[in-house]
């Protein structure tokens, strides 16, 4: 009998121990004080030596090697080991990394991810000597959690509003419209004059429709979280946003589903008058078939406050756990640098997140990529905070109740909310 | 070889003792060698298996999150806080009451056709019962994901195949997966389609099992071919309906790649499956809660299928 209990209660021993290994210590948490942003004291200057791993997604670590020889030229003892990571594995890459305490010494990192790593504790705040004011606001916050700098934009993308010049001028415009009104009477225009089937293609819901529709919300002066970190998505202006976006789907000038691939395609056949969307459509949109002379992008309209849009991109940041973190930080300064901004535009096409490198006649002359560095100067990322992921999800699926589920948009606001402040924001 | 002669040596020295002592000893050598050749599955299964599911289990009564990584200890202890949390959580429930609407409308029907397909391929088509057979099968073996990707290009609103046929009738179409009402049943019919070619072999090789003698005997009690069906091919088809009953069970009561790939658990959250909600919590680094869903999930599919075997046990 004694033996039987003692087996039956073995594993109750070891939750036990478990548990009482468990509960959360008190430290760390307030430590942001008052300032604007916190960053760590300065890295020791002088050559970078040694060598650092450095993980990147995508196009980026396919070619981060012309960064790591350039380093290399100026710090002939540094060595940069790149690695490639798919954009598909990267977040559970950098979540395993971080829980084995096996990180990389540095990596690019969505920025709607910085919030979320930053609160592991795992990213090393960015030291003095990277001056914040070289880079776009917008793009230097998505770095910036609860007052600390964790890292620095390594690119940008913004949206623009991608038009066709003839449907416009058959509606009677010649220039793009500059707010809310005219984008309305545009649209209006280009579905009964231009005959476009669909006069502008905004996203209805599903994954990242926030990224359309948070711009609508900022220009009408609302906002996610106000200064002192509560939720403000059922503001006034919110709603006024949502109105304003549902109007087009509700007018029948917005498309409540499209197919991928379509939206090029019907750009170029002219039976799309609009959309909004980043630089790479440029390219897409051409390759569809858009002929040169019938289409422009133009900043976003402007509506009750403002004419912001959205900022992304990537950042880079140094782990805690890097195993040579001063060179690591050297590497992101070097990275940092107009000449390096100039010479990974070269290389990928990435826009630079550092403003002085758009003075360069690559960017500066070419008409568009000139505006995309104007509407930087106003653009704006979603707060840096760990459950980023989940309240944008919120915000997508709320978006879709009200525009394709008849929710009021009172009670898609409402809900988004409500929602939003039960998630919290992971503090 | 040589340590079964040694087990073969001490048993035989063993056997000569005569006391209980002897045996006792034998006994407990016996168990220590048995489980010295064990040793190796059981240090896996505990590492690898037993380890990590007892880990979600306790991780499941925390408030652990994605923060929390680097220090997965530092976690509060929260009981029961995620389960009842999660049957307030209206999107949870969405996806409970999608995944049995989905259990109860697809697990008879793929049956059903099996079956059906089954007796055909069994009794009346004796000619290309192979190519039938192959023609069947097919699906089972391609990968979810590509049929998925195909059932999507198949069902497209504008350019789909399907409203293609209906147009040539003059018939608009529906948006199959992009009307909330038309989508599950939409993903229903894809997973009826895909999946009973396994049903068929299954059912097959049940109905070859039943021996002709008792169609014989019937037919000489006259009985007619529903009778037979009902009276003989049905009772001794038992076994193979509880063996297919369980296994679509535990299969549909977790489907996850078919809305994944055709349709994100949209529009409106009509396609979402507790596995996807599963996938997503974990995507948003919610590892407590996330775990609680999948205990909520794991305890469904114990429950149902002990019903299931209830239900569909052998009589004698």
């Amino acid at each position: 009998m004694m033996s039987t209990w003692r087996r039956a209660l073995m594993p109750l021993a070891v939750v036990i121990v478990l548990v009482a290994a468990c509960g959360r210590s008190d430290d760390g948490d307030g430590e942001a004080g008052e300032t604007a942003t916190t960053q760590a004291a300065a890295v020791e200057e002088g050559p970078a030596t040694g060598t650092i791993s450095v993980w990147a997604m995508g196009t980026e670590g396919d070619n981060l090697g012309v960064l790591g020889d350039a380093f290399k030229a100026d710090n002939p003892d540094a060595t940069v080991e790149a690695t490639a990571v798919p954009w598909d594995a990267a977040h559970d890459r950098i979540s395993t990394a971080l829980a084995g305490q096996e990180t990389p010494d540095s990596s690019l990192i969505g920025t709607t991810w910085m919030g979320e790593f930053a609160s592991t504790g795992g990213l090393d705040p960015t030291p003095e000597n990277i001056d914040p004011s070289a880079f776009f606001e917008g793009a230097w916050n998505t770095g910036v959690v609860d007052g600390v700098s964790y890292g620095i934009p390594w690119y940008v993308e913004t949206r623009l509003l991608y038009y066709r010049t003839d449907l416009a001028e058959q509606a009677g415009f010649d220039a793009p419209p500059a707010n809310w009104e005219e984008l309305k009477q545009l649209a209006q225009g280009m579905a009964e004059q231009g005959g476009a089937e669909h006069a502008i293609s905004l996203q209805p819901g599903g994954t990242g429709a926030w990224q359309t529709f948070m711009p609508f919300v900022w220009q009408a002066g609302g906002d996610i979280l106000d200064e002192s970190g509560n939720f403000t998505l059922d503001s006034e202006a919110t709603t006024a946003a949502l109105d304003y976006y549902r109007s087009y789907f509700d007018e029948g000038l917005s498309p409540e589903s499209l197919e991928v691939g379509a939206l090029e395609q019907g750009f170029a056949d002219g039976t799309i008058g609009m959309f909004i969307s980043g630089p790479w459509m440029m390219g897409i949109v051409t390759d569809a078939g858009a002929e040169e002379g019938t289409w422009d992008v133009a900043l976003l309209p402007e509506g009750e406050a403002s004419r912001t849009s959205f900022v992304g991109g990537g950042d880079m940041a140094v782990f805690t756990d890097a195993a040579n973190r001063e060179t690591a930080w050297k590497f992101v300064e070097f990275v940092s640098r107009p000449e390096t901004q100039l010479l990974w535009y070269e290389t990928v096409s990435d826009l630079p997140s550092v403003e002085a490198a758009w003075d360069d006649p690559a960017l500066a002359d070419d008409e568009r990529l000139a505006r995309f560095g104007e509407q930087l100067q106003d653009a704006k990322s979603p707060p840096a905070i760990a459950t980023w992921e989940q309240i944008a999800d919120v915000i997508d699926t709320q978006l879709e109740q009200a525009i394709l589920g008849g929710v009021t948009s009172a009670d898609a606001v409402a809900a988004m909310q409500q929602e939003a402040t039960t998630i919290g924001t992971g503090q | 070889m040589t340590q079964r002669a040694a087990v073969a040596t001490e048993g035989a020295t063993a056997a000569r003792l005569p006391d209980g002592a002897g045996r006792q000893r034998r006994g407990a050598k016996q168990n220590l060698i048995g489980w010295s050749f064990a040793l190796p599955f059981l240090v896996l299964f505990a590492v690898f298996v037993a380890g990590p599911i007892l880990a979600s289990l306790g991780m499941s009564f925390t408030d652990m999150r994605i923060a929390d990584i680097r220090n997965p200890f530092a976690v509060d202890i929260v009981g029961f806080e995620n389960y009842a949390a999660l049957f307030q959580d209206e999107r949870f429930l969405r996806a409970a009451a999608n995944t049995a609407y989905f259990v109860v409308v697809a697990m008879p029907l793929t049956m059903a056709a099996g079956l059906a397909i089954a007796l055909g391929l069994n009794q009346a088509i004796v000619k290309f019962r192979t190519v039938f057979r192959v023609g069947f099968y097919l699906p089972v073996v391609a990968s979810v994901v590509a049929i998925s990707v195909v059932w999507r290009l198949i069902l497209n609103e504008e350019t789909g195949l399907i409203n293609g046929i209906l147009g040539v009738f003059g018939i608009d179409g529906p948006g199959w997966l992009t009307t909330p009402e038309l989508a599950m049943p939409s993903i229903i019919a894809m997973t009826v389609w895909r999946n009973l070619g396994y049903q068929m072999v299954i059912f097959l090789a049940g109905l070859q099992a039943i021996p002709l003698m008792l169609y014989e005997a019937a037919d000489i009690d006259g009985a007619n071919r529903w009778a037979k069906f009902r009276y003989v091919t049905l009772p001794l088809l038992r076994p193979t309906l509880l063996f297919s009953a369980v296994i679509t069970l535990i299969g549909y009561l977790q489907f996850f790649e078919e809305p994944f790939v055709m349709t994100e658990g949209g529009p409106l959250d009509a396609t979402l499956s507790v596995s996807m909600y599963v996938i997503n919590q974990f995507g948003f680094g919610n590892y407590g809660y996330a775990a609680s869903i999948s205990y909520v999930l794991f305890l469904a599919i114990a429950v149902l299928t002990f019903i299931v075997f209830r239900f569909l046990r052998p009589q004698d």
